[in-house]
């Protein structure tokens, strides 16, 4: 398969979804069982997550924690603020967002894994943040209207999707003028071959 | 990418190597793939 475009792959969306899912569901439903990625505490902390914050999160929140940065390592959110979240996972920064934000702010989480909403709403619910909203959707369409958000935040996202520059465009669309991303991702410093980027199982893991 | 999408500002934070001691540290470090945070902001 060929590379079309500037971050774009050409292996299959639909496939590649739905492997991801199925990892991803692992990870909300047996966080214990190893990954190829680290997840959980030791990862949080890994990243700079606070320790005092991480312990004010429902542990299965925290269990199923998986992301390569901190959206926070810039700064606090401001109180009012309304977020999005794009592949929010089991919640862990939709949750450190909405207390950030507070009852006056809002965090709209969306993830593509059911198994994930479900940790991410029993979460929202346990710590009574009734300003967090978790809906199903994809980094590429997301299910919010334009020009809504102050900030974008996301965690380990966009390095799994195959279309990159509609992943920004999305984000773009559902922040105000002026609004910011805050996002952790991967950087690849070595080209990868063509049938390294064909492999699904690469890709997923 | 970023930049082609419309963004501006845009800074990154230190690198870590997030995925030592783990299963897919032997393809990560192939490719010398490390984690990073991105700021951007939209015009």
């Amino acid at each position: 398969m060929a590379q079309s475009a500037i971050g774009v792959s050409t292996v299959d969306r639909d496939q590649l979804r739905a492997q991801i899912s199925e990892k991803y569901r692992d990870v909300a439903m047996d966080p214990e069982m190893g990954f190829h990625f680290h997840n959980g505490r030791p990862l949080a902390r890994m990243l700079g997550y606070a320790g005092e914050v991480v312990e004010t999160l429902p542990w299965g929140t925290v269990e199923s924690f998986a992301g390569t940065g901190n959206p926070f390592l810039f700064g606090e959110l401001a109180v009012g603020e309304t977020v999005v979240d794009v592949g929010c996972g089991a919640g862990f920064d939709s949750l450190i967002a909405a207390r950030q934000v507070g009852a006056d702010g809002q965090v709209i989480a969306v993830d593509m894994t059911a198994g994930m909403r479900d940790k991410a709403a029993a979460g929202a619910q346990a710590m009574g943040f009734g300003h967090v909203e978790v809906r199903d959707g994809f980094a590429e369409s997301l299910p919010v209207s334009d020009a809504v958000a102050d900030v974008v935040i996301s965690n380990g996202v966009g390095n799994l999707c195959p279309d990159k520059p509609a992943v920004f465009r999305e984000m773009a669309r559902v922040l105000k003028p002026g609004g910011r991303i805050q996002i952790g991702d991967i950087l690849v410093h070595k080209p990868v071959p063509q049938d390294a980027r064909d492999d699904i199982d690469l890709w997923s893991g | 990418m970023l930049e082609l999408t419309g963004f501006s500002e845009v800074v990154l934070s230190n690198e870590i190597d997030v995925f030592s001691g783990s299963k897919h540290e032997s393809d990560a470090a192939e490719f010398e793939t490390r984690g990073v945070t991105v700021f951007a902001r939209h015009p």
